[in-house]
């Protein structure tokens, strides 16, 4: 895959969009759907510049809490805080400026599938209504480049593989310069070689940008090659970081049975002495 | 545990009544306030009116066949099938226009709305919306309702031109009577609240058929098979509601012309 391009936005956001506190912070949030919490008494924060990594068996809650964090889901307690603002019962309307300056990658993809790859990448600039059809395209150009599929401009969601479909879903997420990402299992269901693209663009996007980002996932390995790599804008690839340093900005968080059981570095992670944290890594 | 299925479900049919008339007033009052997706408004009436179309000129025809042919024989023993024309266009444009097309358009409509938005809703579409900061209510729901609206007042005066041409058909054809008697006496009869009462009760069935299919669709749950189970109930609840509600409006339409009949 080519991943050389750098997608360089026009208008780049911040290194801190939301002045010196966290892009996001949890306080206290729990949340249940009919039964018992799915998620309870969950707090933690993201900070500029920030990549945190979200671990946790299947099924535990992950990806309501990235819904939690830009308000398609609302806490039953506690506060979250999205750019220094408290969402947890911020009406709607008001939401979506904030989640418009988001982008977020969904487990599948979840492209507009009656839309073309082209409106698909350029759904946030074509609503804005005010960017012209050429500027727009370039931009979609631009942001198809970056995740290596520049040929795929006017086909359908249909005729695109699994791994496209989620490197399209990247480009939409990129396309209005986020200032915050958020990746809910974006290799989940892929083979090896194309969710090892998608993290190169996670780490391309990492370090060339340097957003904020949260990025859930199941797969430790990928958790791990995101700590131990760097893209080197040289080479146009991702490469070890030398002496086996790790990544200081990428952080982990896990979860289990709706708690949060960790929140530290991949050195506290490895070294963690929770029962189900070592069987997690082991 | 007879008293506690029965109040759950009591709670339960509550809830879906509340969150409903939330949906249906949320809808309603997008159109007041901007952004409005015109491009959309269009799109759905072209989906919905000229989507329809056909159905409704077969259905409509057919009805104004078998209502001629029906009264022609019934009429005759009295002596009285020269109002063949008065019964067939009252009936049409009054009662069988308005609700045939209402449940005709929801079967074809309220699922294809159920199924199409119910499918966005498990693939995680709507989310993506919203996460990309555009109001799915606005976009999609509101568009679709005010379509339906429009949609079905053209669409019944179709039906009903369509039933009372279909009437004169078998008149002519079949019970071989004068036609312009037919049609004279079609015309003639009507009078101002029975074009009233036909073009009143489809704007109510457009917002019935538009919202509970919207509503059926965004509050799917349980992957593919929650998608036709959701498509299922907005045809069902879309056609009892029309019917009821036609006998709401027809009673209050009936008490308010009183005076004109």
């Amino acid at each position: 895959m080519d991943v050389t391009s750098t997608f360089s936005p026009a208008d780049p956001p911040s290194a801190d969009p939301a002045g010196s506190g966290p892009v996001v912070s949890f306080h206290n949030v729990s949340i249940a759907f009919e039964g018992p919490p799915v998620l309870e008494d969950i707090t933690f924060s993201v900070d500029p510049g920030e990549t945190r990594v979200l671990l946790g068996p299947a099924g535990v809650g992950k990806s309501v809490l990235l819904k939690l964090i830009i308000g398609l889901l609302r806490p039953d307690e506690g506060s979250v805080t999205l750019f220094g603002e408290d969402i947890s019962s911020m009406p709607e309307e008001k939401l979506f400026p904030l989640r418009a300056r988001t982008g977020m990658i969904f487990q599948e993809g979840a492209l507009f599938d009656s839309l073309s790859v082209r409106d698909n990448v350029a759904y946030q600039l074509v609503q804005q209504g005010n960017i012209p059809d050429a500027d727009i395209d370039t931009r979609v150009r631009e942001a198809l480049t970056f995740v290596g599929l520049e040929e795929t401009f006017s086909l359908f969601p249909d005729s695109l593989s699994g791994g496209m479909r989620r490197r399209v879903a990247i480009a939409r997420g990129l396309i209005n310069h986020p200032e915050l990402l958020l990746y809910d299992s974006p290799t989940g269901g892929l083979d090896p070689v194309t969710s090892t693209n998608i993290i190169e663009l996670i780490v391309k996007q990492r370090d060339v940008n340097r957003t904020p980002s949260l990025m859930v996932t199941h797969r430790l390995q990928d958790a791990f090659v995101l700590c131990t790599h760097h893209y080197e804008t040289q080479y146009g690839c991702m490469v070890p970081l030398p002496n086996g340093e790790i990544d200081p900005n990428t952080t982990f968080l896990m979860l289990n049975e709706g708690r949060l059981i960790f929140d530290g570095t991949l050195h506290q992670l490895l070294h963690s002495d929770d029962p189900f944290v070592r069987e997690f890594i082991q | 545990m007879a008293i506690k299925t029965l109040d759950r479900t009591a709670k339960k049919i509550v809830q879906a009544v509340q969150e409903y008339s939330l949906f249906a007033w949320q809808a309603l009052t997008n159109l007041y306030r901007p952004p409005i997706y015109w491009s959309e408004f269009l799109m759905q009436s072209d989906i919905i009116g000229v989507g329809s179309l056909s159905i409704v000129i077969l259905s409509g025809i057919s009805t104004g066949g078998v209502l001629a042919l029906q009264s022609a024989a019934t009429l005759s023993a009295f002596g009285a099938t020269a109002v063949t024309g008065q019964f067939v266009s009252l009936t049409m444009i009054r009662e069988l226009g308005p609700v045939l097309t209402g449940v005709m358009v929801s079967g074809r409509n309220a699922s294809s709305m159920a199924s199409e938005l119910g499918s966005m809703v498990v693939t995680e579409q709507i989310d993506a919306m919203r996460a990309l900061g555009v109001d799915p209510m606005r976009k999609l729901v509101t568009p679709r309702i005010f379509s339906s609206i429009a949609m079905l007042f053209f669409l019944t005066i179709v039906s009903d031109a369509c039933g009372i041409f279909g009437g004169g058909l078998v008149t002519v054809l079949m019970n071989h009577q004068n036609g312009t008697q037919y049609f004279s006496m079609a015309w003639e009869h009507l009078r101002f609240p029975d074009i009233v009462q036909g073009l009143v009760k489809p704007l109510f069935f457009g917002y019935i058929l538009g919202s509970i299919g919207c509503y059926y669709g965004m509050n799917t749950t349980g992957g593919t098979q929650g998608v036709g189970r959701s498509t299922i109930q907005a045809v069902v609840t879309a056609s009892v509601l029309i019917i009821f509600v036609d006998f709401l409006i027809t009673q209050l339409l009936l008490s308010l012309f009183s005076g004109w009949m």
